[in-house]
């Protein structure tokens, strides 16, 4: 009886919390004409045209080069978190240097609206030239991504016994050595989720995409919008589900193939952080 | 052993430090005196310092005030909701997923869309022609609310907000009661203690660090949430919707008020350190304790 019941509460948390997403599916694979009939969950003729017309006619929305926008932005702002926060890690973990103030102060960073800091970022790339620029988005990102990897990495060097570190110096390795010899090898394991983690979160991005980005390195979730603002006749229902499927899918399959791990960061850096 | 010295400490910190004083710390410093500057589009190089007036400015905007009271608002209702049936569920269906870890992919999903895309599918979900859920109340009511008008605009966003992050609360509740030791639940079940008394006495004061992290972590994203409600309404349905990240997004795009936003930044600034430094306090408070 409770059993049952448990399957039942699973099963509309289930639906409820991706009830957006199962709708936005199930309209992407309909006509035009069936969304102005029927605005139900049924198809009564699936089809697969939302998606040929919005992945083939690109002459008023380019999908592909938001999708590519969004994965070079996404992947600068991964790997570039990641480069900065390792030795920043190690000297945090194994030194004094940075740990009472850099490290909480980096930490607490995911818990300030970033709203604060994007009028004058938005000023500074006006000088730098760096607006509408992938990089320009990609360097931003990177500050997104830079907490949760200092902390993952911190977390990970620190779980590597100090023994380790201190038999390379015996044997004379620099510290450089050490880091990579001893400390790498075993946060190496740490590194995929990382990456998977920040590129989900930097794909995900919203705010300094609107902000920062007009045309040429508008990333998907902002030229998704576009889709709305389609002039007369209203938005054209199918082809909108069918770009919000397409970019969503990235994240929500590299999410989904990785939820142990990511799960796992994601309440390491919660809990610990 | 000094296993890094003083210096190499230093080597290794300085490019995180240089970016983060690049891209953080600058626009800190252009806040600040923008803030207190006769500033426009047209002498951005060289504003004129003018006192406090962009402060008043802000303080005595009854829009500013709104904005707050909605973000405040807002965040309290999302992160209690979210952290309550959060709770419900990592406790009532911990027997079901205990077994088959798979299960967890869905409750996860959420967690995986853009909170900007969300907002985007929410205004066909709930699109009076095209969405499903006016289609069936119609059908099955004869009639459907105005989800986005000025007057359920708030209760629609806190239920949309509410269903995507309820997952981050339940996944961290997940974690926390199954790593529960199983001899804590013998021992108490040996002391006599069943259902209810073990559940308020042994487990929810275990798990009860996390539930105050889940907490804070909710409010603080739901005080500056910006991405599903600017997709969803603009902002729009008479500034009831305005949170304090949109009030200065639109204070800077929308108006060209540049010190008045930049204002706002520091004025927000100040209340997340604030509630950061209260947050700090409160976890080396429970540090001491355990």
């Amino acid at each position: 009886m409770t059993r049952t019941l448990r399957w039942i509460v699973f099963a509309i948390a289930a639906i409820a919390m991706n009830f957006p997403v199962i709708v936005t599916l199930i309209t992407s694979f309909k006509s035009a004409r069936e969304i102005s009939s029927n605005a139900g969950l049924w198809i009564n003729a699936p089809t697969l045209s939302n998606y040929l017309s919005v992945l083939t006619d690109t002459t008023r929305f380019n999908i592909w080069l938001y999708l590519f926008n969004s994965t070079m932005a996404a992947l600068i702002g991964t790997l570039l978190a990641m480069a900065l926060a390792f030795p920043a890690a190690y000297a945090i973990a194994r030194s004094e240097t940075g740990r009472r103030v850099l490290f909480p102060m980096v930490v607490n960073l995911r818990a300030v609206p970033l709203i604060i800091f994007a009028i004058p970022l938005y000023m500074m790339y006006q000088w730098l030239g760096l607006l509408d620029t992938r990089i320009g988005l990609g360097l931003i990102l990177t500050i997104v991504n830079i907490p949760l990897a200092l902390v993952i990495f911190v977390n990970a060097i620190a779980d590597v016994p100090v023994e380790l570190d201190e038999a390379a110096k015996v044997d004379g390795a620099s510290t450089l050595e050490t880091l990579r010899r001893v400390i790498w090898p075993v946060v190496r394991p740490a590194m995929p989720t990382t990456f998977i983690f920040g590129f989900i979160t930097a794909w995900n991005e919203f705010l300094f995409g609107l902000m920062l980005t007009t045309s040429k390195a508008v990333p998907m979730t902002v030229g998704a919008s576009f889709f709305f603002a389609a002039s007369g006749g209203g938005v054209n229902w199918g082809t909108a589900s069918a770009v919000m499927i397409i970019g969503a899918l990235p994240p929500a399959v590299i999410g989904l193939m990785m939820y142990k791990q990511i799960f796992g960061s994601m309440t390491a850096g919660a809990v610990k952080g | 052993m000094q296993l890094v010295n003083r210096g190499e400490g230093r080597l290794f910190l300085s490019p995180l430090v240089i970016f983060l004083l690049l891209f953080l710390g600058f626009p800190a410093i252009v806040n600040l005196v923008y803030s207190i500057s006769t500033v426009t589009f047209e002498t951005l190089r060289a504003p004129e310092l003018s006192g406090y007036g962009n402060y008043l400015d802000v303080l005595s905007d009854r829009y500013f005030w709104q904005a707050s009271w909605f973000s405040l608002r807002f965040g309290i209702i999302t992160a209690l909701a979210e952290c309550l049936i959060g709770l419900f569920l990592a406790i009532f269906l911990n027997p079901l997923l205990g077994k088959r870890p798979y299960l967890m992919a869905p409750l996860m999903l959420p967690l995986m869309v853009a909170p900007a895309m969300v907002g985007l599918m929410y205004r066909l979900v709930l699109h009076e022609f095209a969405g499903p859920v006016p289609y069936y109340l119609w059908m099955w009511f004869g009639d459907s609310p105005a989800f986005l008008d000025a007057d359920n605009a708030f209760r629609t966003l806190v239920v949309i907000e509410t269903l995507q992050w309820t997952p981050f609360a339940f996944l961290l509740f997940h974690t926390a009661y199954s790593a529960i030791p199983s001899d804590v639940r013998e021992a108490a079940a040996l002391d006599g203690a069943g259902g209810w008394t073990l559940l308020t006495k042994i487990e929810l004061p275990l798990i009860k660090p996390t539930l105050i992290i889940a907490f804070f972590i909710r409010f603080i994203d739901g005080f500056r949430v910006f991405d599903n409600i600017y997709a969803l309404t603009g902002a729009g349905a008479g500034g009831s919707t305005t949170s304090l990240s949109i009030y200065i997004y639109q204070a800077f795009f929308k108006q060209g008020a540049i010190g008045k936003a930049v204002a706002a930044s520091v004025v927000l600034f100040i209340a997340s350190l604030v509630v950061l430094y209260a947050l700090t306090a409160l976890g080396s408070r429970r540090k001491e304790k355990t």
